[in-house]
């Protein structure tokens, strides 16, 4: 979340979409309810079925599963259109008035894909994908942007570099030696990227062709109302509806009121899902919601800690703190540091923060924090004890690995991933072919006892050796929690863990430290990376969470001054924040983000003051939340261009001319002495510290604006282009396994869409295991429209089979009125949807016939294996299955 | 003639020269209904006011009370139907009857010469009977949807009109109940004996059922 | 128990005046307040009743909702009932989801009709609790009560229901349910205080495109000590059968006031009619009469 969940309080018009908040996050869902008890907010909820969340919304749209682009981009041409901008806004903190180069084309003048696609290579290249070289643009005695041209002063030519100079204590490049390890054999020099210019192009008045703000509107032009009911089955006048309420926060040129949009795994997990995210954000870009109490875009994580998961590497291409992970092509520190550190790139007259400038502070940091004293300038800092990532490693990568034959062993730490999927029965296949599988967890789940839904002769033939290991439940560890809103928690144990179970790093540490063992008595091709680790734990076969969260704060290893404030900290002392990170080997911290949680003062998330300056539920001493304990992220644009707050009464942070500084309820996400004059953008995380409407290069995989592209299992073809379809950057798997249904106008057996969630009263694919929620919901089931039961005889309670290309799935019917069919391309369209929870092992499951039973597929069994090509999140919210009765 | 009173059959006369008015079977059976209505009245008029709950003693506390109070009511129930498989013929009315019911006022006021000649029932006793019939079956009836109202749930208006109907004909039974009592312990004097041991004499018997005397002078 | 604390208003089927608890304080009316347009029907209120009242979870068959089960059970006092419908004027679903349970009637019917001593009791706070050491499973209570709340358990042959966890109540804490609820659609409080609200909030929908909204708080029993805030308060029926005017039963009431005293008359007059005949009249002796 951009901003936090209590801020939803503040909103005026909430945007629900791929979410099930009341469903999946019921806690968090009394703000909602509190913004419509208090403040009359608006709840718009889209969504392929009426929900728990639509229940209490002021207006719901059913739209097909996979068609949130559609949707979504026809809100920015709505908003486009009428006018129901904040140009403020727009102007100065996006990147609206950006020339984009000549060359560069959009989706509907090349046959669906933007400039630069390999159709044989299924990627892009991306060079055309930039910004423009220049100044300013904007046409003499044109009438640019009104609020803009009257307040926009342009600071005097003399400070060309006021960019450098302001951002926070510039890096110096660090001293490096040769490095000591040899780079991998036949690794290939660091490819020529593109860069962004440092000086850009740009037109105020929003006028010339080729800025963002045009190609924008052109872009989006093509998403007209008639459009999106075609695509997405919603009713035209319901979609206009829905896109009047939300843009209505700018209705005649209102910049007071806010809204927000609230999503969840119901946008990410489809192939385009970064892409719905970025539609989103474009959305809240031209409304000016972003910065903003109650508004911002919001992803409701789906698990107590998933966050902190994330922060903490939880993705295979990433090191703590979002750092990129190495490639073989970084064959130095240096190389690796200046192909992740990016440059500025702005209009020569504006100033940018550039906060990613800092990488290499927050990198080598990193690594004296893994490697300790064996982490010197003269090894580059160990940098090449760190894995190179040679190709993908994500999620769905691992088990088509495993599936091939390339992966012989596999450890399954707090997941199920049998039941996870995507094409469980692939998972289960996989898992026949390894070597050995050990599985840490609370119960004994559907991965560790894959092997139970093979026949007995079957089973004979399974040679994985099977390790399961008694881990600890979220109660009996100590530890932070870190939330959507990015707080870090603490929490204490509740419990003691039962019979053998252990908390599940210290089984982690006993397995290193025995590892470490062999390495030290036997060698190996390289055991550097393991011998050298830093292990300074007072037991160290369990570590404590103390000290543990200690090391992620991170420490001074020198004596350190602020050369600013004369402020000192002695070795030793833990860091007050990453600003007084090192590049120079002289801090230490495991993760720049969570900087300032554990201080000298102690324990951050441990705080549980309830002091609310400014009443907009901001509690800046409760828990504490990364960045900087900032509570709403890029609040500068909380602020018009002069720095003073767009809403009066919702005052988060403002422009002191008293003090000349930044001051607030919240921390200020701004260089905290940047005159509003010096115009310094408030997106401080990218390098034209403006919000990306247009994301030029590389930072997306699938095309700098979003497009809709259809599932890769749809029923109708792709309205704009016919000729692509799909993502064109996403690809099929090819495993025997790996089958998808023809889909389109050439679509056959497999006609109806499916979507797949969760229900409030179950937990994963845990709670099967749990009495009290096995009694709440006992049984998988169906959900089918009322129009549909009766078109093929179903009746509420009848068994039915589900199936896709790839599997099967057997289930109850839940015959109701919540689903309705959709004419999508003038076709009927049947949608269904299918909780996830169940499978083959819990109270109910395990009573039964595993070999004969039909009850228990995996519901994962149906969806593909297709992912996001930005984020690797497996397609599970739409694909096609068909339906009898079983 | 054997002093066993099992042996005695209705209007035979004994050595003594009493004349039979009960059989054993009889009296077994007016006690079985004697009993349990008298169970039931006391648990009954225990939930029926709490002024009287303390009458649940009878069936050993409010709990076993209530739990005893649709069984025995049952049995009851039974008993009465065990009667009036015995006394149904002997409870029709009969042309006399009309003629003792004009003279009402002159058997209460003990002015019995006044009376014409009654059968082995009169009709006050018929009356009794037949309260007592009816009654019966309305609380069977009323008491056995009472019993299980959690089978019929749907059903709430009925049980909102059930309770107090049993309430009602209980009300109605326990009137007749009350002159059955007094009548039969200390109004009509010499009449007792004929329910418990059977026998009561020959005035008596010419005295209250002439026309029953008479038939069984004849028969003699 | 903590309800010892709880000042004691009426007894069912109890003789003489009314013993009041012990409590030195003066208790105010409590209440709980659903908000029926912020329910979510998470069924968290379900689960901690069950937990805070020690009752075992038991199974359940899928039956084509996600209601729980088809009703509330001697053991499950609390459960949401879900109901999915076609809007009145077309605009769309509604998916209503009802808290049901024991309403606390200012007026109860259960104890009206109970005739065991001290199985009902209503405290000064509005609470109506049952006493199941004193309760003889007769379920007049169940016949009394126009809201189809208490439930027998077969085994002990007593009944339960909801008691607005007198126990916590009693102990200055809120009903499990309200503690448990994540949205905030269950609030508790003084009876005064939860009308407030309730009234404040069905203005807002009444503002709001919910021109019917209103406070579900009955006349026909004398008030509840559990309201609802209804998006449409004219059809309470919707919202899986609550009912519109809900009084005690009339026969309830005939039975109890004017039956019971005309039934009481008539016995006491019996009575007291064949004794005064007696002394009156005398026996009818067999033997004088043949004298005379």
């Amino acid at each position: 979340m951009t901003n936090g969940w209590i801020d939803i309080k503040n909103t005026d018009m909430m945007l629900i979409m791929g979410g099930n908040p009341a469903e999946n996050h019921p806690c968090g869902f009394k703000w909602p309810i509190e913004a419509k008890r208090v403040r009359n907010a608006k709840m718009i909820v889209v969504d392929p079925r009426f929900t728990r969340t639509a229940s209490v919304a002021d207006h719901f749209v059913q739209i097909r599963a996979g068609s949130d682009i559609a949707f979504l981009g026809g809100i920015v041409n709505y908003a486009l259109q009428n006018n129901r901008i904040n140009k403020e806004y727009v102007v100065n903190y996006t990147n609206a008035a950006l020339i984009v180069q000549e060359g560069f084309k959009l989706p509907d003048n090349i046959d669906g894909v933007f400039s630069g696609y390999d159709p044989v290579a299924m990627t892009y290249k991306n060079a055309s994908w930039n910004y423009e070289e220049g100044g300013d643009l904007t046409p003499k005695g044109a009438v640019p942007i009104a609020a803009v041209a009257s307040t926009l002063v342009k600071p005097p030519a003399a400070k060309p570099a006021a960019g450098a100079a302001h951002a926070a204590p510039a890096a110096k490049p660090a001293k490096m030696a040769k490095p000591v390890a040899k780079p991998a054999a036949g690794a290939t020099p660091p490819a020529i990227i593109a860069s962004l210019p440092a000086n850009t192009a740009y037109d105020l008045s929003l006028t010339h062709p080729r800025c963002v703000y045009q190609l924008l509107k052109q872009h989006f032009s093509r998403y007209t109302p008639e459009m999106v009911a075609s695509i997405t089955g919603a009713k035209a006048d319901a979609f206009t509806k829905a896109a009047d309420m939300y843009t209505s926060v700018r209705k005649d040129g209102d910049t007071k009121k806010v809204g927000t949009i609230i999503y969840s795994v119901g946008w990410t997990q489809h192939t385009v899902g970064a892409q719905i995210i970025r539609t989103a954000a474009i959305i809240q870009l031209l409304l000016g919601n972003v910065g903003r109490a109650g508004g911002g875009v919001n992803a409701l994580r789906g698990h107590s800690n998933i966050q902190g998961a994330t922060d903490m590497a939880g993705i295979w291409d990433n090191l703590p703190g979002y750092l990129k992970v190495p490639v073989p092509a970084d064959t130095t520190l240096d190389a690796y540091l200046a192909r992740i550190t990016l440059k500025s790139a702005k209009p020569k007259e504006w100033d940018s923060f550039n906060y990613w400038s800092n990488t290499p502070k927050f990198a080598v940091s990193l690594l004296k924090a893994l490697y300790g004293d064996k982490a010197t300038p003269e090894n580059e800092f160990a940098f090449h004890y760190l894995p190179k990532a040679d190709r993908k490693y994500s999620w769905v990568e691992i088990w088509d690995g495993m599936y091939n034959g390339k992966v012989k062993g596999l450890m399954a730490w707090g997941m199920n991933g049998v039941a996870i999927g995507p094409n469980s029965q692939k998972n289960i296949d996989a898992l026949k072919k390894a070597d050995w599988l050990v599985v840490c967890d609370i119960y004994p789940e559907e991965t560790s006892s894959f092997w139970e839904m093979s026949k007995e002769d079957e089973q004979k033939k399974i040679m994985t050796s099977v390790y399961r290991l008694p881990g600890a439940g979220f109660a009996e560890k100590d530890g932070t929690f870190v939330n959507s809103a990015r707080w870090l928690k603490w929490k204490y144990a509740a419990l003691p863990t039962p019979g053998d179970a252990k908390l599940d790093h210290e089984i982690l540490a006993r397995i290193f430290l025995k590892v470490q063992e062999l390495y030290k008595k036997e060698g190996g091709k390289f055991p550097d990376p393991i011998l050298n680790v830093s292990w300074a734990y007072n037991n160290r076969n369990v570590p404590s969470f103390t000290e543990m969260a200690k090391e992620i704060n991170g420490k001074a290893l020198a004596d350190l001054k602020d050369a600013n404030t004369g402020q000192e900290i002695k070795t030793g002392q833990q860091v007050p924040g990453f600003a007084w990170l090192k590049d120079d080997g002289s801090t230490s911290c495991a993760n720049w983000l969570y900087a300032g949680s554990w201080t000298e003062a102690g324990s951050q998330a441990q705080r549980r003051g309830l002091d609310d300056p400014g009443g907009l539920g901001t509690y800046p001493s409760y828990a504490w939340s990364w960045p900087a304990n900032r509570r709403v992220l890029y609040n500068r644009a909380s602020c018009n261009i002069d720095g003073k707050p767009w809403d009066p009464d919702r005052r988060q942070v403002w422009w002191n001319d008293g003090t000349q500084r930044w001051a607030g309820n919240d921390v200020p996400d701004i260089k905290v002495d940047a005159h509003p004059k010096d115009h310094m953008g408030p997106f401080i995380m990218t390098p034209e510290g403006m919000g990306r409407l247009f994301v030029p290069l590389g930072g997306m995989a699938d095309g700098p604006f979003p497009e809709h592209y259809e599932p890769m299992e749809s029923p109708t073809d792709n309205l704009f282009h016919p000729k692509q379809a799909n993502n064109p950057v996403v690809k099929k798997y090819k495993t025997d396994k790996d089958k998808y249904a023809v889909t389109g106008s050439k679509g056959g057996e497999f006609d109806v869409v499916c979507t797949t969630y969760r229900l409030t009263e179950h937990y994963h694919y845990w709670t099967k295991n749990n009495p009290a929620n096995v009694q709440l919901v006992p049984e998988p089931f169906i959900e089918i429209s009322e129009d549909m039961a009766n078109d093929r005889g179903i009746k509420g309670g009848d068994k039915l089979k589900v199936s896709s290309a790839r599997g099967e799935y057997y289930g109850k019917a839940m015959v109701t009125k919540r689903i309705k069919s959709l004419m999508i391309n003038n076709k009927k369209v049947y949608p269904i949807g299918i909780p996830i929870h169940w499978a083959y092992k819990g109270i109910r499951e395990d009573k039964e016939d595993k070999a004969t039973s039909l009850n228990l597929r995996p519901l994962n069994n149906l969806s593909p294996v297709a992912i996001d090509p930005n984020a690797y999140t497996p397609e599970f919210k739409g694909f096609l299955v068909k339906v009898e009765k079983a | 003639m054997s002093t066993n009173t099992t042996a005695l059959t209705e209007g035979s006369v004994t050595a003594s020269g009493e004349i039979v008015r009960y059989s054993y079977k009889e009296r077994l059976c007016h006690w079985t209904n004697g009993v349990t209505y008298f169970f039931c009245l006391c648990t009954g008029l225990a939930f029926y006011s709490p002024y009287l709950y303390w009458l649940s003693a009878v069936g050993g506390g409010p709990v076993s009370a209530r739990m005893l109070h649709p069984w025995i009511g049952v049995f009851f129930y039974l008993a009465v139907v065990w009667m009036h498989t015995m006394w149904k013929q002997q409870m029709t009315s009969i042309p006399e009857d009309q003629q003792w019911k004009d003279k009402i006022k002159d058997y209460v006021e003990n002015n019995d010469s006044a009376l014409p000649p009654q059968g082995r029932f009169n009709a006050g006793q018929k009356l009794f009977y037949w309260v007592m019939y009816y009654g019966a079956l309305s609380l069977l009836i009323t008491g056995i949807l009472m019993w299980f109202p959690e089978k019929w749930r749907s059903l709430h208006w009925l049980m909102t009109i059930v309770i107090p109907l049993h309430a009602v004909a209980a009300l109605f039974t326990i009137g007749a109940f009350i002159i059955h009592l007094y009548m039969g312990i200390l109004m009509v004097t010499g009449g007792l004996s004929g329910i418990t041991t059977g026998t009561v004499s020959k005035e008596w018997a010419q005295h209250h059922h002439r026309l029953w005397y008479d038939k069984i002078k004849q028969g003699k | 128990m903590a309800n010892d604390n709880l000042q004691i208003k009426a007894i069912s089927a109890h003789p003489g005046a009314v013993a009041s608890g012990a409590s030195p304080e003066s208790s105010y009316e409590v209440c709980k307040l659903i908000d029926t347009t912020t329910c979510i029907g998470c069924k968290a209120c379900e689960v901690a009743c069950l937990e805070w009242n020690g009752y075992e979870f038991r199974e359940t068959t899928f039956d084509n909702t996600y209601q729980t089960m088809p009703d509330t059970e001697w053991n499950y006092w609390n459960l949401i009932r879900f109901s999915e419908r076609e809007k009145d004027d077309g605009t769309g679903l509604e998916w209503l989801m009802r808290k049901d349970q024991c309403m606390h009637c200012a007026d109860p019917g259960c104890l009206a009709a109970c005739p065991a001593d001290g199985a009902i009791v209503q405290y000064e706070n509005g609470i109506v609790d049952f006493n199941q050491e004193h309760c003889i499973g007769c379920q007049y209570c169940v016949t009394g009560c126009p809201f189809n709340i208490p439930r027998l358990n077969p085994s002990t042959k007593t009944v339960f229901k909801c008691s607005l966890c007198s126990d916590r109540v009693g102990a200055g804490l809120e009903p499990a349910c309200v503690k448990s609820c994540p949205t905030g659609c269950l609030h508790f409080g003084s009876k005064e205080d939860m009308k407030f609200e309730a009234e404040k909030r069905s203005k807002q929908l009444q503002a709001n495109g919910f021109p019917d909204a209103g406070v579900y708080d009955p006349a026909g029993v004398g008030g509840t000590h559990v309201i609802y805030v209804l998006h449409d308060a004219k059809n309470p029926e919707k919202y899986s059968g609550l009912p519109k005017n809900p009084t005690i039963p009339i026969m309830v009431t005939l039975w109890k006031h004017p039956l019971k005293w005309l039934g009481n008359i008539g016995m006491i007059f019996g009575i007291a009619g064949v004794l005064t005949h007696y002394l009156r009249v005398g026996p009818k002796d067999v033997k004088q009469e043949a004298k005379r």
